[in-house]
């Protein structure tokens, strides 16, 4: 385990070691948060609503995105695809270590630090815009809430674990990420809450695995599921991440077969 | 300029071979920018259909303005992707030929690689936005000539910031963060700058112009804005470039063949 602890410790590091690349991307974060942020105050009216959302709830659920996509979003996964492609690969599997767990202590770290600024920028736009925020009080909603995101997380990683692993079969692994990452913006619920769409589109977005990325949890926090709803939301999450962690395994063992350290 | 334009002919079609190499990828991209498009249009439909007006622009008027930033900014990348590459031939030494050719190394810097991937978009942009003019906007005949000129004037801004950049990646070997940083700040021109707040709104419009790349022009469609603000747009546009061109000369200097 202090291996492990270790290498998230060296990403940590390696963040800070590139400090204003890290920072930039830090930044070009809140420019985008602050496009959503003022397109939202300017649709939804300060004593209306819009599709059952006052303003309040709605700059809270913008808020809650950057805080929750640095947990979820975020990932160092993106390297996974290119170290099979560049035989670097061969480096990890000759290693006395755990391959998925290696890639989880460099995910924690990777999250660590994005975690850590961007609890400063929320702290930061709070206090320059004293946007309206909503504060749960309910301790269930809080707790569901942390167990929304840590499930999202665990989903998020094998999601980028299958991505990478394409690189086994084919050298382009940019696009396939690339569409990937489009679908999860909007289907996640990072830009908008989903239930503002037709209740169709609504039904549809229930039965893909992206929403649970982001809007999920944040309607969890902002009290708007029922309990029992709740629970229904847990369990499909748990039979997502079972569907992904047998499909990645099966990948990987696959991918193994054919790999053939090409680039070394 | 004939020469110019049978080099520039010869350097797309190079790098359209390469990006069409791998056709898999080329048409992931393109359909994963059609999918971005398409669930952006469809955001805007939806919370315009429930809002009716954000900052006094109707449903339509709102589309044509996201349209417009992303003509502009998707044409940007079409003709001057180059600029994302430019950190490479700085490290390499690469850049060293261009010095030694008979071409101007900013034109090789900024046009010597267009991405052919971005065409089906501009043309999709460019056919939606006719269609919402010829069908639901109805502009005046000045105000689309008006319209036309600045998108001109757009282009010609963010081809100075994009001659910042260069400049600045013979200074400091740094293109990415600067490239990302200006696509982020431009991207919020998406909707009017009406919606943001001050000091905001004056930064974007003034300070980096994002307002007046994105926003004066479908203003001068809809006949919202007076000659002053013509002259103001393209007398910053004229500035910008002028600067532009005095830094990246300034830059050249500094280039001191290091990788070669």
């Amino acid at each position: 385990m202090q291996t492990y602890i270790l290498i998230a410790k060296s990403v940590w590091d390696q963040k800070f070691a590139y400090r204003l690349n890290f920072i930039l991307w830090r930044v070009r974060n809140v420019i985008q948060f602050l496009a959503t942020y003022y397109l939202w105050f300017s649709v939804v009216p300060v004593n209306g609503s819009i599709a059952g959302y006052s303003q309040h709830m709605m700059l809270t659920y913008v808020l809650g995105t950057l805080l929750v996509s640095a947990f979820t979003l975020t990932t160092a996964l993106g390297d996974v695809g290119p170290e099979i492609q560049n035989g670097d690969l061969s480096n990890s599997l000759i290693r006395p270590l755990n391959y998925f767990m290696y890639w989880m202590a460099k995910d924690a770290g990777d999250k660590a630090a994005n975690l850590f600024f961007s609890v400063i920028e929320i702290a930061l736009i709070i206090l320059l815009l004293r946007p309206p925020f909503y504060w749960q009080t309910n301790p269930w909603y809080l707790l569901a809430s942390v167990i929304c995101i840590l499930l999202a997380i665990v989903m998020n990683f094998l999601i980028n674990m299958i991505l990478g692993f394409i690189a086994f079969w084919s050298p382009e692994i940019w696009a396939p990420r690339f569409l990937t990452m489009i679908i999860i913006q909007f289907l996640g619920g990072s830009l908008f809450p989903l239930d503002i769409f037709p209740k169709i589109m609504v039904q549809i977005f229930q039965v893909l695995p992206f929403q649970y990325l982001v809007y999920f949890p944040l309607k969890v926090y902002l009290g708007q599921i029922p309990l029992m709803q709740i629970l229904i939301g847990f369990v499909t999450m748990i039979v997502w991440i079972g569907i992904m962690w047998i499909s990645c395994q099966m990948i990987w063992r696959k991918g193994l077969y054919v790999y053939s350290a090409e680039g070394r | 300029m004939k020469k110019y334009i049978i080099v520039w002919w010869k350097l797309v079609s190079a790098t359209s071979a390469i990006a069409l190499a791998a056709r898999f990828s080329a048409i992931m991209f393109t359909v994963g920018k059609i999918v971005r498009l398409g669930m952006f249009l469809v955001f805007l439909y939806v919370i315009m259909g429930k809002a009716k007006t954000l900052v006094g622009f109707s449903q339509d008027q709102i589309i044509l303005f996201f349209l417009t930033f992303n003509f502009v900014d998707t044409l940007v990348q079409m003709l001057l992707r180059e600029v994302y590459r430019f950190r490479g031939y700085i490290v390499n030494g690469t850049f060293d030929g261009f010095l030694t050719k008979p071409i101007s190394p900013l034109f090789r810097a900024l046009f010597g690689g267009g991405d052919i991937l971005d065409m089906p978009m501009v043309l999709i942009m460019f056919l939606l936005i006719a269609a919402l003019c010829i069908f639901k906007i109805h502009p005046s005949l000045e105000g689309v000539v008006l319209y036309g000129l600045l998108l001109v004037n757009s282009f010609l801004m963010a081809m100075a910031f994009h001659i910042f950049v260069v400049g600045l990646a013979i200074r400091t070997t740094e293109v990415d963060s600067a490239i990302m940083m200006y696509r982020d700040i431009t991207s919020l021109g998406r909707m009017p700058v009406d919606i943001y707040k001050e000091p905001l709104r004056s930064i974007i419009t003034f300070v980096i112009p994002v307002g007046i790349m994105m926003t004066f022009p479908v203003k001068f469609l809809y006949g919202l804005l007076n000659w002053q603000s013509f002259v103001l747009a393209c007398g910053l546009s004229a500035l910008f470039l002028v600067l532009s061109v005095v830094f990246w000369r300034n830059a050249l200097r500094y280039y001191t063949s290091a990788s070669s």
